[in-house]
């Protein structure tokens, strides 16, 4: 028996890889979290008027669907709905992070895979297209600004927002610098368009070194997105079979009757399945369940999509893609709605604070989010996360069995393991401050 | 730019926290033209600091065996080590869970093979190594950032958040209560503690460009006190926050004393003045950006 461990990196927090092989053959590949700070126990007692502003720095990468979602839970529990101008605010919010996320994942995680570098930063740019003016690095990183501005304008503090609150949301936005975003926004839409028209070349010249786009067997997707288009902010989540037909759909508070979670003894991280069954979460899931983006270039972008890989479209790779596609959805949805008056009615509603159980979703970067929150005296009795990533758990497992026993034979590892086990849980995006707390 | 090697050479060192800090460094993208980046796993694919490396930024806390070895190893062959952001300098948000019960559940996950083994409580990250800069906040500013790589000794900020924040200070707007945690919608330009907000950006250093209390939520204190407090007790402080709120307000010295304790303010308000973590003096206020 060996064991062959890979450190990870170009991911969110403390994972690594570990295979054991025999006679030639993958018998287990373990993914395992290494780090924990233990939210769910520090959280208790803790005033639940807080928790929005507490519960961000689960994690930098993820803080805004944190912060979206704490107040949700509590409206849940207080019995207040906020005012429409409110939801379109945090709307904003989710599609910064969403845009911010995006960007991350596609070009600093891993643009780099395709051309064979350490890093966005230190990528070959000589036989780049020389109308550029900017490098890879310059423009991934405006495009990326956008969403982080985004998050400031509808979120106040950059990484752990703090706008959202029980009842709505602090303010609105003001014309003058609604415009002045609504402007960016249409500045660099055609140059995120262009970075992902690279990407994509980039990826299929990848799909053909390598001769696969993933060569697991289809899977269960899960999501909370509209069915006729995208909806970050919705409360209900949906199942998708591996034939691509709808086996369930229910709201966050039901979600134990539907899906099964374990803990294990090599990884800070559990694993859900759906009944059993191993499921995805995050962008591939999304766009396997939505008939529509509702945004014309994103909709061009997903026909061309399903044109190539079919719907639902199952290999790995192709969550990837997907993430382009919803980055350019995300900067076309927000100049809908930077362009409409944001500052036209109260953005809270008054509420008193109540004690009972409270249920929070939103549709987080990697797949549905819910935070289940029980109030006791106005304190936090429990606070539960339940964690796209955890969702994703037994899927990258399985995708790395997989792409191990296209690499290991009897006779030797071939080299391209070790990239392509990079390239595998890159593809699932996933984030360990999140999984672990 | 990239590959770059008479550009002086830094690497970012993440233990256990959120990579919030490292998203705010992403989010300057300044530096990409003055340094380079040798060694930061959330953008770069390497797995160790290299020798030779200058500066090492360091993000989170100390949580378990494998920060503890990580810290040690790479502080060791880097010029100037730079702790970063409210975990590294004090332990943070996970400092919440200081206490017996939630200690007993990371003692129960001990259990667990192969992976690393929890300490008892999250460290800061000088109480294992000698750090030369403070740059405190929840996350730092990408300014911030930029401020320490490039010339920390001549950045100059508002001493205080309200010098940044630009709300009006008024006589005669006095509340009588605190109106708990945000109720409502706040009146723009007019101070957050008139209207009964638990706002402490009157003691808390600047910097921040006072981003949370323009939009109006109150700060939450996360740069921790302003050079005044920084060497001194917590208490001091607490009476200075005090003292405003009697200029300000009528609220009753307990119901302020009583909210400053509260989690979402002690996860910063004591990451300075009550660092006695094995009887050490308090961190110099020079040393604090």
């Amino acid at each position: 028996m060996t064991i062959l461990r890979f450190p990870l990196s170009r991911i969110e927090g403390h994972a690594r890889v570990e295979m054991e092989v025999q006679d030639g053959q993958v018998v287990t590949a373990q993914f395992q979290a290494i780090e924990m700070r233990g939210f769910r126990y520090f959280m208790q007692g803790t005033p639940a008027e807080q928790m929005p502003v507490i519960v961000p720095r689960i994690c930098g990468v993820c803080s805004t669907a944190h912060h979206v979602a704490s107040v949700k839970a509590l409206e849940d529990i207080f019995g207040v709905n906020p005012p429409e101008l409110a939801k379109e605010i945090r709307e904003l919010l989710l599609l910064g992070q969403l845009i911010q996320n995006q960007a991350t994942s596609l070009f600093i995680f891993t643009m780099p895979d395709r051309v064979g570098a350490s890093s966005l930063f230190h990528m070959d740019e000589s036989e780049a297209d020389p109308h550029q003016q900017l490098s890879l690095a310059q423009r991934s990183l405006k495009v990326r600004q956008v969403g982080t501005n985004l998050i400031i304008l509808a979120g106040g503090q950059f990484i752990h927002p703090v706008k959202a609150i029980v009842g709505g949301v602090t303010s609105g936005i003001k014309r003058e610098p609604a415009e002045a975003m609504l402007r960016e926004v249409e500045t660099l839409l055609p140059m995120a368009c262009e970075l992902f028209d690279e990407y994509w070349e980039m990826s299929m010249a990848m799909g053909e070194r390598i001769g696969t786009w993933g060569d697991d067997q289809p899977a269960y997707y899960i999501a909370s997105t509209g069915r006729t288009r995208p909806q970050l902010n919705s409360d209900v989540i949906r199942v998708l079979g591996p034939d691509g037909a709808e086996r369930a759909s229910f709201p966050p508070r039901l979600f134990r009757n539907y899906l099964d979670y374990e803990e294990t003894a090599y990884s800070y991280a559990g694993q859900t399945s759906y009944q059993g069954q191993v499921m995805r979460a995050n962008s591939l899931a999304r766009m396997n369940l939505a008939l529509s983006m509702g945004t014309p270039l994103a909709d061009a972008y997903l026909e061309k999509f399903t044109h190539t890989f079919g719907k639902p479209a199952h290999p790995i790779l192709l969550f990837d893609l997907c993430r382009g596609i919803e980055l350019v959805y995300a900067f076309e949805r927000s100049i809908e709605i930077l362009s409409k008056d944001l500052d036209y009615e109260d953005t809270s509603l008054p509420y008193t604070v109540k004690d009972g159980e409270g249920y929070g979703l939103v549709e987080a970067p990697r797949g549905p989010l819910i935070h289940h929150y029980t109030v006791k005296n106005g304190l936090i009795e429990d606070a539960e996360f339940i964690i796209p990533t955890v969702h994703n758990m037994l899927a990258i497992e399985r995708a790395l069995k997989v792409a191990g026993e296209r690499y290991v034979s009897p006779e030797a590892i071939n080299l391209e393991l070790e990239k392509a086990v990079g390239r595998v849980v890159r593809a699932f995006d996933p984030c360990i401050a999140c999984a672990t707390q | 730019m990239p590959g770059n090697s008479t550009l002086p050479r830094f690497a970012v060192l993440q233990l256990s926290g959120c990579a919030g800090c490292e998203v705010s460094l992403i989010n300057a993208s300044e530096w990409v033209d003055q340094y380079q980046l040798v060694y930061m796993p959330l953008v770069v694919s390497t797995h160790a600091v290299p020798e030779d490396t200058e500066v090492l930024l360091v993000s989170g806390g100390v949580r378990n065996d494998e920060d503890v070895y990580n810290l040690r190893r790479s502080a060791k062959i880097v010029e100037r080590v730079v702790a970063v952001g409210t975990c590294a300098i004090s332990g943070g948000v996970a400092n919440l869970g200081d206490r017996d019960e939630v200690r007993a559940m990371f003692m129960a996950q001990e259990q667990r093979h192969h992976l690393p083994h929890l300490l008892p409580k999250s460290r800061p990250i000088d109480a294992f190594v000698d750090v030369d800069l403070y740059l405190p906040g929840c996350p730092p500013t990408p300014e911030l950032f930029m401020a320490a790589l490039i010339d920390p000794e001549n950045y100059q900020a508002s001493s205080i958040v309200c010098g940044e924040c630009g709300r009006k200070k008024l006589k005669d707007m006095r509340p009588k209560h605190l109106i708990g945690f945000r109720q409502g919608e706040e009146l723009p330009d007019i101070c957050l503690i008139n209207q009964g907000y638990l706002c402490v950006g009157s003691s808390v250093r600047g910097g921040c460009r006072a981003i949370c209390t323009r939009p109006g939520h109150p700060c939450v204190g996360c740069r921790g006190p302003s050079d005044a407090y920084i060497e001194k007790e917590s208490q001091v402080w607490f009476d200075r926050v005090q003292n405003v709120f009697e200029r300000l307000t009528d609220i009753p010295p307990e119901e302020i004393q009583a909210a400053l304790h509260s989690p979402q303010l002690s996860m910063f308000l004591f990451q300075f003045t009550d660092y006695m973590d094995g009887g050490r003096p308090p961190r110099a206020k020079e040393k604090v950006l």
